[in-house]
């Protein structure tokens, strides 16, 4: 009937009626199945639940689903029978025996049947079962005993063949409170194996756990509730675990309030071992040279063999009953619990530079330090003056010497070093300090040296040209007023005056001394001539003495002058 | 009687947590020397490789697009979880591989060490809740899954733990190149 009716419309309406072909055969007008909306896949580990909504009536209705595992190697695309939600009546079914490969991509698509009519296929769901999967509850085992609640949580799927999950990956959340009306819910991380502690004795307590895996959060574990236990307090346990470490020698110190006979033995564990699913209070071991001490003090260097890691320390105490206790535990984390020692410096000086040399803390040849915490050195100095106003000055470095060249000669500085961990923030106490005085400035003597020899020259210079000056001062006198000259001979009578002051002007003249010669002349002939000259020349020189014939005047005079001296 | 309880469980968490200060600015510089300890105690915990095991060797093609930095962020948690992979496959049946058991103990604790680290040192919440739906986390399962399933296989024999051994190491040389390029 309906193909003759699609016949009918083939001619008209051809591409209809290859869709209506292609369609579940189904009378037009009459209610059609509707497909199934909503798909959804739930997976919780191993376990792939699909679910799926159905508005349409469902009276003998049931469903079948289809998949397609995308394998990466092959580009298959063939829809398959999905197992288990094969004819299905309620609105899920579970095909986990379908999925092997949870890292894959595969699809699920539904449909919805009654009789020979078959619904369209749903919208196809893609899922990738790892990133869609969710953390299933955790198994937990409880013991009660003496007072604590010793937990073990049971690794997930591990009894499965094929997983979900890297075990190692989890953390366990365990929530806890007391089974009574407006108790107080608190929540800690614990261990797979652990002990819960800090609980109120012959109390219940209900609990639940879930696994977290980075962000997500995993699935509660049913509740558990469990009683408590009396509190069995030995006197003797060892108490207050306290860990002292200075420049990576580690050291345990812990108290006995009972001061009874009880021999000490300490024991270790690696911290990886807290990670592991399982029972590790098999795994502690004595710690060398602590084994069986009285003293509650413990050197436990010698078990840090690897820096960056976990350790846990514990005491167990054995009293002489035979009765053994152990303390609680300490985590050890040796970079982080360590403290730095102060670093020890020596400083130099030369001229105004100022070294110091850092010696780093454990020593020169303790390297550990310097190598894991990245040790940089402040340094502090300043004027050891007397003034209350010293500006103290701060330098930073990484390396072992430093020079410091502001400074003013002839003070004295202080040194002080600390060592810091930027990486851990860890700073060491302060070194000794030490103290230097920088020298005087070699440079001023040298300078008044110089000053003085230049002015002692200077004056002795000045000196000799002033004797010089007066020397030539004294002669210029001592021969204008002073001359030492005597007139010539035919000047006689002038007297010792004259030569006392050749330029001071006589009062008189003696004339006396004075010849008339013309007389004589008028009687001489050639003769007279010579003796005219000479008379000339005489009577020239009456009066003062001339300059005229300086030389032979000066010659005569000084001749005569000798003559009236002797 | 219930708040001392408390505050002691709450001291004893600050204790644990204040435990791990290192800054995590630092944390590349502490890497690369964790790295090179691990590598260490991973030679020094068996012999060299025999060569009878040579014959059984297989490729496993580790996914080196998972160590290229997008984001410093996402190349901290892919480092992470391949420690973890790592810590996961030492922690199995190791008596047929007559390994130095000091040694790979050691080597656990330093790896433990590394994972808590960086798990302490990852910033933002954010960027676990995307590692999670992020594609190359499927691409290292997948890897580890096929070391995994290869000792089943081999029942966890000698050559297998060797060959697994060799395979893990250059693992880890590939995340020290990793964390050196990361952080220049």
């Amino acid at each position: 009937m309906e193909a003759a009716g699609c016949r009918a419309r083939a001619l008209l309406l051809p591409l209809w009626c290859c869709l209506l072909a292609a369609a579940p055969r189904r009378c037009a007008g009459q209610t059609d199945l509707k497909s199934p909306q909503d798909i959804q896949v739930y997976v919780v580990n191993t376990n792939f639940t699909l679910r799926w909504n159905y508005t349409g009536n469902d009276t003998n209705v049931t469903f079948s689903a289809e998949y397609q595992w995308l394998d990466p190697k092959t580009s298959e695309t063939e829809w398959k029978e999905l197992p288990g939600c094969q004819n299905v009546t309620d609105t899920e079914c579970d095909f986990s025996s379908a999925i092997t490969e949870y890292n894959d991509e595969h699809l699920v698509r539904v449909r919805a049947e009654r009789k020979e009519d078959k619904s369209p296929w749903s919208s196809v769901y893609e899922m990738i079962p790892f990133l869609i999967a969710q953390i299933g509850p955790p198994e937990i085992h409880l013991q009660s005993i003496n007072g604590v609640i010793k937990i073990q949580v049971s690794p997930l799927e591990s009894n499965q063949d094929r997983k979900m999950w890297n075990l190692s990956s989890f953390k366990y959340n365990l929530v806890i409170w007391e089974n009574s009306s407006d108790a107080e819910v608190r929540s800690q991380n614990i261990f797979p194996v652990d002990t819960i502690s800090g609980l109120a004795p012959e109390t219940t307590y209900c609990l639940k756990v879930q696994a977290i895996l980075y962000y997500q959060e995993g699935l509660f574990s049913p509740i558990h509730c469990v009683k408590t236990t009396r509190k069995v307090n030995y006197l003797f346990c060892p108490a207050n675990l306290k860990v002292s470490a200075l420049n990576m020698q580690f050291h345990l110190h812990w108290n006995n309030p009972y001061k009874q006979h009880v021999n000490y033995t300490v024991q270790y564990l690696l911290g990886f071992a807290k990670q592991l699913h399982d029972d590790h209070s098999g795994k502690w071991l004595s710690v060398p040279r602590c084994e069986n001490v009285t003293n509650t003090k413990c050197n436990f260097t010698s078990i840090i063999t690897i820096i960056s890691a976990f350790y846990y320390l514990r005491v167990q105490a054995m009293s002489e009953y035979n009765k053994s206790c152990l303390s609680k535990e300490v985590k050890i984390d040796p970079l982080s619990t360590n403290e730095i020692g102060p670093p020890s410096i020596r400083v130099d000086i030369s001229d105004v530079l100022l070294h110091v040399q850092i010696s780093p803390p454990g020593g020169d040849e303790n390297k550990v330090m310097r190598e894991r915490y990245y040790l940089s050195y402040q340094i502090v100095y300043w004027k050891n003056s007397s003034d209350n106003e010293e500006e103290i000055k701060v330098k930073e470095i990484k390396q072992t010497i430093a020079t410091i060249s502001d400074l003013t000669p002839s003070t004295q500085y202080c040194v002080k070093v600390k060592a810091f961990s930027e990486a851990y923030n860890k700073s060491s106490p302060f070194s000794n300090e030490e103290c230097i005085k920088t020298p005087g400035d070699k440079m001023l003597p040298l300078i008044i040296l110089a000053t003085f020899v230049t002015a002692l020259i200077s004056v002795l210079v000045v000196a000799v040209l002033i004797i010089f000056f007066l020397y030539q001062a004294y002669n210029k006198i001592k021969y204008v007023f002073f001359p030492s000259c005597t007139p010539p001979l035919n000047i006689e009578g002038f007297g010792g005056q004259l030569f006392g002051s050749p330029y001071l002007p006589t009062a008189e003249e003696p004339i006396e001394s004075c010849y008339v010669i013309e007389s004589i002349i008028e009687e001489v002939n050639q003769n007279d001539f010579k003796d005219y000259k000479h008379s000339k020349q005489s009577s020239r020189d009456s009066g003062n003495y001339s300059n005229d014939d300086d030389t032979s005047g000066s010659k005569g005079s000084e001749g005569m002058l000798e003559k009236e001296i002797i | 009687m219930n708040t001392f309880g408390l505050v002691q469980i709450g001291l004893i968490l600050l204790c644990t947590t204040t435990m791990s200060s290192l800054n995590c600015n630092h944390l590349p510089l502490q890497q690369r020397k964790a790295i090179e300890n691990s590598l260490q105690l991973l030679d020094k915990m068996g012999k060299k490789f025999p060569h009878r095991c040579l014959r059984e060797k297989m490729s496993f093609r580790f996914p080196e697009q998972v160590l290229k930095p997008k984001q410093k962020e996402t190349v901290k948690m892919a480092i992470e979880e391949i420690f973890q992979h790592i810590f996961y496959i030492f922690s199995k049946n190791l008596t047929l591989a007559a390994w130095d058991g000091a040694a790979l103990e050691q080597f656990q604790n330093g790896l433990y060490h590394q994972i808590e680290q960086l798990e302490a040192c990852v910033t933002k919440k954010q960027t676990q809740y995307f590692w999670i739906k992020e594609i190359n986390r499927l691409k290292l399962k997948k890897y580890f899954q096929k070391i995994d399933c290869f000792l089943k296989d081999k029942k966890h024999n000698l050559c297998s733990w060797e060959i697994s051994r060799a395979e893990i190491r250059r693992c880890l040389q590939l995340i020290d190149k990793a964390v050196r390029k990361l952080y220049n």
